[in-house]
């Protein structure tokens, strides 16, 4: 058994060969696939307030230092520190670098099959930091984007919409 | 000493998703390509288990065992001597975390204990394997190679 500890130094393992085949676009479409027994219904028919009840949990279980707010129709989950990459770079197998890449990868499409807008400012793939934005309303998400490409690095700023 | 240190909450929910990995792995790209991953995260992630257990030191090995089973309510027993570390694991975690999800269980669920161990061995003069009763019921043992067969030369072991 690899333990849920250490899942995350698998998961990195799992990508760099898959970015070798080139084949972790397929791979994350899987997992979100995968994901969707855990957080679809949720999503999908409470919205945001089930996005939040959701990453509420996922903050305690996975000890994300991550501020998560809710505020008139707009949901933003601020890593300050994600345990996810901490945990790829603090080992001895090496992190792979497109570690960060699985998160927008697998949480895009089930954002957007519940009918939620997302934004994801990576900030960079060796920070463990990220910032993401959810909205319900596509209009609203629009001009975030619009907003935030201002002054955001292009390659590292994306959108589900 | 352990080189991971993991004390505080657990997300469980990560081996249903090692469990559809190790399917997409084996289905996709077939059951060597999910062995030589899995013996590669031995190899490379533990490499501190192996450096010290081809120094003839077991300690992070055993504290490996022993801590992240605990912190998953794992009901085992571990029985160590100087040449065997018996490992016997009477429900593994890991199923009875994707049972209560009403996930079915990878077929290749058990090949993860066998190759990561394995990576964890390789170069060192120890050698692992696994027995598998079955029901979540797994043997993991560590035994010393005999002392004859571990990286002696070649033309020795041809006299």
């Amino acid at each position: 058994m690899i333990s849920s500890d250490h899942f995350v130094r698998f998961y990195n393992e799992v990508f760099k060969f898959l970015d070798e085949k080139q084949g972790l676009e397929a791979y994350y479409s899987h997992i979100s696939s995968h994901q969707e027994f855990h957080c679809l219904k949720e999503f999908s028919e409470r919205g945001l307030q089930g996005v939040y009840d959701y990453y509420v949990k996922i903050r305690k279980e996975e000890n994300c230092d991550m501020d998560i707010v809710l505020n008139d129709g707009e949901l933003l989950l601020q890593m300050n520190c994600c345990p996810s990459l901490s945990k790829a770079m603090d080992n001895d197998a090496g992190m792979c670098e497109k570690y960060c890449l699985h998160c927008p990868g697998w949480t895009a499409p089930l954002y957007k099959k519940a009918g939620l807008y997302q934004i994801y400012d990576l900030v960079g793939l060796e920070v463990p930091q990220c910032s993401e934005w959810i909205f319900e309303d596509r209009e609203m998400a629009q001009r975030k984007y619009e907003e935030l490409s201002r002054n955001r690095q292009e390659s590292l700023l994306l959108k589900n919409f | 000493m352990l080189r991971y240190q993991e004390n505080n909450e657990l997300h469980r929910d990560f081996h249903g998703t090692t469990n559809t990995t190790l399917n997409y792995i084996a289905e996709h790209y077939g059951i060597d390509t999910l062995k030589m991953i899995l013996r590669k995260t031995g190899h490379d992630v533990y490499k501190s288990i192996r450096e010290k257990l081809a120094k003839g030191d077991a300690s992070e090995l055993i504290e490996h065992l022993n801590w992240f089973f605990y912190r998953e309510n794992g009901k085992y027993q571990l029985t160590v001597d100087e040449n065997e570390i018996r490992f016997e694991v009477l429900e593994c975690p890991a199923h009875k975390h994707l049972k209560s999800l009403g996930m079915d269980i990878s077929p290749y669920s058990c090949l993860q204990t066998e190759e990561v161990n394995a990576g964890m061995c390789e170069g060192t003069p120890w050698e692992s394997s696994v027995e598998v009763p079955g029901g979540g019921h797994c043997i993991q043992i560590f035994r010393k190679k005999v002392e004859n067969d571990f990286q002696r030369p070649l033309c020795k072991i041809l006299q």
